[in-house]
């Protein structure tokens, strides 16, 4: 062994030459240019427009950057509604998502049509936007948290859905083998290998979707479906942007507190 | 612990995937309750196929199986199937070569797996075992010496240790038979031994029919009262391990014996 790495020269056997890849690449390359070009010009991407009317932005940007804290008080209800919606929104769909998950999992669900049943309706209800689930909402159930919550459970159901049937697919299915193979059910096996195996990406799914949450319900607030984005909508509508700059800034507290709060909790949870 | 055993029989069974390969042809087996039976053969001569048509994981194209009261047919005949096959399958236990425990729960949860057949449902989702199958878990663990470990997380133990982890879970489920397929694969040769004795001692001491599927001859002869030895997917040897000398193993195997055939490295037996 020592003896042939000191002699170089002396190779038992022939050394393979680095595969060339440079055209691939440069092929690579020219299709996303292309395809990005194409993508600008159907869009109207207009820059002499943009060049020629950005001081438009800059009074609002102004006012943003000088937020109004004494506005802080009359947001405090508003802000409670969002965090409120949020985490009983959170529980809500986590409890129904669960089920659906392992219907939804080609590796726990043995029947390939209630399988594609599932994903079909899990489907259908990912293509649909949140704000046009609340704004259907609002006009069924009327202004409000509620609305707010049941479009966010929806929205929330099919992304906790997706990525834990997803991290199910991939799991070992040792354990489910041998259940199976001691006499146990589907649903037994399943929640007594399965489960306890997914707990922990089911726990990191359920805080990521708590987070978009808070993001999420601000943006169905616009269309009346209750916490700050009822504010938001006020206040801007009014043009009170030095307002709205503190609104703003509160959300993005409280995402930065989430974030860094739920980023932990992860960490133990792995 | 009371364990029944059963007998097993193959009559004229055959195996032929979908893919066309044919994994069994035309075997005929008697094995008499509580009989320790080692299965040697190159991989691929239906050591696998032959243990798992016994408890239904591979259905049979021809032929049938009895396993104590319960039936195994192929095509055209009486399919045992929904509560029947899990019946069938609640009194076999099974143990595989890559251990097959959830590795994210404790080992006592593992080894009550083998209780699901006989718990309820609800039971069973919310985790509220009968203290009857928490006391049985506890001495399937005691007898493969595993219990002081009983509440912690299965990934903790080594590997000899989770394999005596899924073999309490095939004793919790008091079965009248025991499969092993490939038990010590994943094993390093001293671990194998402690693997091979669990496995011969609860064949002695509780009666129980024990079906192992080995690499290694040296261990085949070692630890069962009889020996199969499989060649695409026949029956090319059957006897006491002490009548299987070189000329049979070549027979087997098709070859003459190498050191990597015997577990602890000579090419002798």
């Amino acid at each position: 062994m020592s003896t042939s790495l000191s002699s170089p020269t002396q190779h038992r056997h022939e050394r393979p030459t680095k595969p060339k890849l440079g055209a691939k690449y440069a092929a690579a390359t020219a299709v996303l240019l292309i395809i990005t070009i194409w993508a600008g010009i159907g869009v109207q991407v207009d820059l002499p427009a943009i060049a020629a009317n950005w001081r438009n932005a800059t009074t609002n940007i102004v006012q943003l950057l000088q937020p109004d804290y004494g506005f802080f008080p009359k947001t405090i209800p508003a802000l409670l509604e969002t965090l409120q919606m949020a985490v009983i929104a959170t529980v809500i769909s986590s409890a129904l998502s669960l089920p659906l998950a392992f219907l939804a999992s080609r590796a726990t669900n043995p029947r390939p049509k209630l399988l594609a049943a599932v994903r079909f309706l899990m489907n259908m209800i990912r293509s649909v936007p949140d704000i046009l689930f609340a704004s259907i909402l609002v006009a069924v159930v009327g202004v409000g948290a509620l609305s707010g919550i049941m479009a966010l459970v929806l929205f929330n159901i099919s992304i906790i859905v997706k990525l834990v049937s997803e991290s199910l697919d991939g799991e070992d299915a040792g354990a489910q083998e041998a259940a199976l193979a001691a006499g146990a059910s589907w649903p037994k096996a399943n929640r007594a290998a399965m489960l306890p195996q997914i707990l922990p990406s089911f726990a990191s799914q359920v805080l990521y979707t708590f987070e978009l949450n808070i993001r999420a319900s601000t943006v169905i607030g616009l269309v009346g479906a209750g916490g700050l984005g009822i504010l938001i909508d006020n206040v801007r509508s009014f043009f009170r942007y030095h307002e709205l700059s503190l609104i703003i800034l509160e959300i993005l507290v409280l995402v930065l507190v989430l974030e860094a709060l739920s980023a932990w909790l992860r960490k133990k949870l792995v | 612990m009371e364990h029944t055993a059963a007998d097993i029989r193959f009559s004229d069974v055959s195996v032929t995937y979908p893919n066309g390969y044919t994994g069994l042809k035309t075997i005929d087996l008697n094995i008499p309750a509580g009989e320790m039976v080692g299965i040697v053969g190159l991989s691929g001569a239906g050591k696998s196929t032959l243990i798992r048509t016994i408890n239904g994981l591979v259905p049979i194209t021809s032929g049938s199986i009895t396993v104590g009261a319960h039936q195994l047919n192929g095509r055209g005949g009486a399919q045992l199937r929904g509560k029947d096959l899990r019946e069938l399958r609640s009194n076999v236990g099974m143990v595989f070569q890559s251990f097959n425990l959830a590795k994210r729960t404790t080992v006592l949860n593992n080894v009550l797996m083998g209780r699901l057949y006989h718990t309820s449902a609800w039971r069973i989702l919310l985790g509220a075992w009968k203290n009857d199958d928490v006391e049985l878990a506890m001495s399937a663990l005691e007898r493969v010496e595993i219990v002081p470990k009983a509440y912690e997380k299965a990934s903790s133990l080594s590997g000899g240790q989770q394999q005596r982890v899924a073999i309490a879970r095939t004793l919790a489920q008091r079965p009248q038979v025991i499969l092993a397929d490939e038990p010590v694969a994943s094993l390093d040769p001293p671990t194998s031994h402690v693997v091979m004795r669990d496995l011969q001692r609860i064949n002695a001491d509780l009666g129980i029919t024990v079906m192992v599927n080995l690499h290694f001859l040296d261990l085949a002869r070692r630890y069962s009262d009889r020996l199969i030895g499989l060649r695409s997917g026949e029956v090319v040897f059957d006897g006491a391990g002490a009548d299987a000398d070189e000329s049979v193993f070549e027979n087997i195997y098709g070859r003459s014996l190498t050191a990597e055939d015997v577990l602890d490295g000579q090419a002798v037996l």
